[in-house]
């Protein structure tokens, strides 16, 4: 029996720690494969059902190994649920001196620079922000890591945090004088020093695309890498693989150069203009976009005379204003660092006009005020396979939703994942007993005026069978609306409506309020974590399909018909189905935890690509009729009672 | 051509489903299925709509390996699903009728092929037999064969 075989086993290291451990096969075949992926230097793609216990399976053969570990999450809490209570537990059972190491993006670290700075010229704080302040500098004078998250009274998007955390632009790297005490730098420090390393995809691959350098990598080498939640890997990657150009990075120089001008270098008059004149062509090339924020495809936008013509003079402009700050380089830090910012800005300028590139995705975002261009890579399967082959490291890629019908390509093509080993270790849950899948009859069509009404109908019963233990997911805002106006007349149960308040707020009013149903669009249940009686029920209004109108997946969709594919089943049906069993995932969470997911879509009986999402989705009990849901549910709030009563 | 199916006694037995009409239903499910993987569109014909409901909930409950695309009448995209189940009568064309009403419908002539049940209720039998003159006098050649689980897989 090898090490990892009897970790696992009745008298192993799990049945010490875990009361009533029995091993699961599912859980030990999972342990084996990641063992020798390690061994062998190889990949392994591993969908693990929920409840498999995939963190024990990778974390145990990872630590038996005493090699250096990486292991990279979704979300920062379960950043923090790894580092503070899985490896801790797994640590102490084996009774090794392994050093773990928490290590978060540049944004969750105080800089002390910043924090000083923001003492000497404090200016106009609302009482709020003043507030928040007091509480940074009383924790600032305590805190060993610097890690913001330890700030429990003060929000996670307060306004505060800009103010007193470091950006690569800002950070004065070598030249700070706080270096000794940064704690970035210091996090970097045990990092490298450490055994396991826990840190989050945003960071991983911002690091490995190097986009925030000032002291080179942040995440050392290893000789293992793990991700969980890996089905978010490859959008992840894209985004940073990309290149964005914004107006806001133009306005912001603009103004930065006008303060030299009425500052320090009086005597150049150019400044003053040339920032100006930027500063208002950029502004007039935002006002070609439609009023509202949207995106859109910037290939056909340039490619139409008015905004060909606005972005040339943006150009002219930028090209002035760098000559004009080119005379006076060398003048004071401050210009020099503006010199810096206008070289950036102009190269990534020749990335966003040079469209004919080939494999790439050229696209346009608007905010009320500004544009961002961005250029993103189709594929990052070449780069990140190169990656993999000029590590020499073990790969594992995990996480409860990453087949499509029952196979892997459409995660591992994306990635450059062809050699890895797969495995699909099933759920030991018990969905046939414990879950319904309800597509409701004579459902109106998606654009049919009475949608919202007959949405509402079908909603009512179930929040009063399930007593409020319910989310109504919606892929449109309008809808959401409607459907949440309607509800507010009729019923008398809080309803938590997303938009209304922080993601996290939302979550925990719905745990606290018995009877509380939240509205929220689809993408609100990855990373939701509810447990029990207090998720029962999920109703969703239509299948999980991206927008067409998304500029990304057009331009995917382009790519794969160029290659004679179909953008259909090859792009679109493999992200809805990984969608829709996230949904799944989050409503049966544990063994005794039950259920019933209501899709508001007739596509999924009447279209033959039903056939994919039920071969992907666990094996839940289906019916069409709605009233069955009610009575599933009516016997779950009963046995609750009954419960309660003993 | 058109199918009679005729029911094995100790099957329905086994069964132990008290609705008599139960086999007919599920095997009308299993020719569907089989129309369905050759590409033939089939209109399934029900008595009244309970049954209909009772049909699109046994073909929703098929192993995902077996799923046969299907709508109710006035659900789903316009020219319906694959399969169609109705207690109307047909709006679009369709070459395959599976009928389930004890009588024949006034257009079964539309159809090329008609697939049609003898259960082994004496009283259903006797409107079986009357359905098969009926079907003869409109000139279809009727043959018969008998259901069996075989078919319900192929």
């Amino acid at each position: 029996m090898s090490p990892v075989e009897h970790a696992f086993s009745q008298s192993g290291l799990l049945a010490k720690i875990l009361n009533g451990y029995s091993p699961r096969q599912a859980q030990i075949d999972m342990a084996m494969e990641v063992e020798l992926a390690i061994e062998n230097k190889t990949s392994l793609i591993v969908e693990a059902g929920t409840g498999t216990g995939k963190t024990f399976a990778y974390l145990i053969p990872s630590l038996l190994s005493e090699k250096k570990i990486i292991v990279s999450t979704g979300t920062k809490n379960l950043q923090e649920q790894l580092f503070h209570k899985d490896i801790p537990l797994i640590r102490k059972a084996m009774a090794t001196n392994a050093q773990i190491a928490l290590l978060k993006g540049r944004a969750n670290y105080l800089c002390l620079y910043r924090l000083e700075l923001y003492v000497k010229e404090r200016g106009q704080l609302d009482a709020a922000m003043l507030a928040d302040f007091v509480n940074v500098r009383k924790w600032a004078n305590s805190t060993t890591s610097g890690d913001i998250g330890e700030l429990v009274n003060v929000a996670e998007d307060s306004g505060i945090f800009p103010y007193v955390t470091s950006t690569v632009d800002n950070c004065l790297a070598k030249d700070c004088p706080h270096i000794d005490d940064c704690y970035l730098i210091n996090a970097r420090k045990k990092a490298i020093d450490a055994d396991v390393v826990v840190v989050n995809h945003h960071l991983f691959f911002a690091d490995m695309a190097l986009k925030d350098t000032g002291f080179g990598e942040l995440i050392p080498k290893a000789d293992v890498v793990i991700f969980d939640e890996a089905h978010q890997i490859p959008d992840i990657a894209s985004e940073y693989f990309g290149e964005a150009f914004s107006t806001r990075q133009i306005l912001d120089l603009c103004s930065d150069v006008i303060q030299q001008f009425h500052t320090e270098l009086t005597d150049v008059k150019q400044l003053g203009k040339a920032a100006e004149k930027c500063q208002k062509t950029a502004q007039e090339f935002r006002l070609l976009f439609n009023h509202d924020p949207e995106r859109g495809n910037w290939r056909e936008k340039i490619n139409l005379p008015r905004f060909n013509k606005a972005f040339k003079n943006l150009k002219t402009d930028l090209d002035f204003l760098y000559q004009v700050i080119k005379l006076c380089v060398s003048r004071n830090e401050a210009i020099d660092n503006c010199f810096e910012r206008v070289v950036n800005v102009l190269s990534k300028y020749e990335i966003m006009a040079n469209v004919e590139q080939s494999g790439m995705s050229f696209w346009y975002e608007t905010t009320r005020r500004h544009v961002v261009l961005h250029l993103t890579p189709l594929s990052v399967a070449d780069k990140f396979n190169d990656y993999i082959k000029d590590s020499n490291a073990g790969w594992v890629f995990t996480s409860a939703t990453l087949a499509v019908n029952d196979g892997f390509e459409h995660f591992s093509d994306q990635l450059g994942l062809g050699q890895a080993t797969t495995l699909l270790v099933d759920s030991p849950f018990d969905y046939l007993n414990q879950s319904q899948l309800i597509v409701p009859r004579y459902l109106p069509a998606a654009n049919h005026p009475q949608r919202a009404q007959a949405l509402a109908d079908i909603a009512m019963p179930l929040i009063e069978a399930s007593q409020g233990a319910c989310f109504l997911l919606f892929t449109s805002y309008r809808m959401l609306n409607q459907v949440a106006e309607i509800l507010a007349e009729h019923i008398d149960n809080p309803l938590l409506v997303q938009g209304q308040m922080s993601k996290r707020k939302i979550l925990d009013e719905f745990i606290e309020k018995d009877s509380a149903v939240l509205l929220a669009t689809a993408s609100f249940w990855e990373g939701v974590d509810v447990r029990g009686d207090k998720l029962t029920c999920v109703i969703i209004d239509k299948l999980p399909f991206a927008s067409p109108d998304d500029p990304m997946l057009q331009a995917r969709s382009e790519d794969v018909r160029r290659q004679g594919g179909d953008p259909f089943s090859e792009i679109q049906l493999p992200q809805a189905v990984i969608a829709l069993k996230q949904g799944v995932g989050r409503l049966i969470r544990d063994v005794t935890d039950q259920g019933v997911m209501v899709i508001c879509d007739d596509r999924l009986v009447t279209r033959p690509y039903g056939q994919v999402f039920l071969k992907s989705l666990p094996d839940m009990r289906r019916s069409r009729n709605i009233e069955k849901a009610s009575q599933f549910l009516a016997t779950l709030t009963s046995k609750n009672l009954t419960i309660e009563k003993e | 051509m058109f199918y009679l199916l005729e029911h094995d006694e100790n099957a329905a037995q086994a069964n132990n489903n008290p609705d008599k009409h139960y086999l007919s239903l599920l095997h009308s499910c299993f020719q569907a299925a089989h129309f369905y993987r050759q590409n033939q569109r089939v209109f399934i014909y029900c008595q009244d709509q309970a049954q209909a409901h009772q049909v699109d909930e046994l073909l929703w409950s098929f192993e995902p390996d077996s799923f046969v695309p299907h709508n109710l009448v006035n659900e789903g995209q316009k020219n319906g699903a694959a399969v169609e189940i109705s207690w109307q009568v047909p709006t679009n064309r369709r070459p395959v009728l599976i009928n389930l009403t004890s009588t024949v419908p006034n257009f079964a002539h539309q159809f090329s092929q008609i697939v049609d049940f003898v259960p082994s209720d004496e009283h259903l039998k006797q409107n079986a037999r009357e359905r098969f003159k009926a079907y003869r006098q409109l000139g279809f050649q009727v043959g018969n064969q008998p259901a069996s689980s075989s078919q319900a897989t192929s």
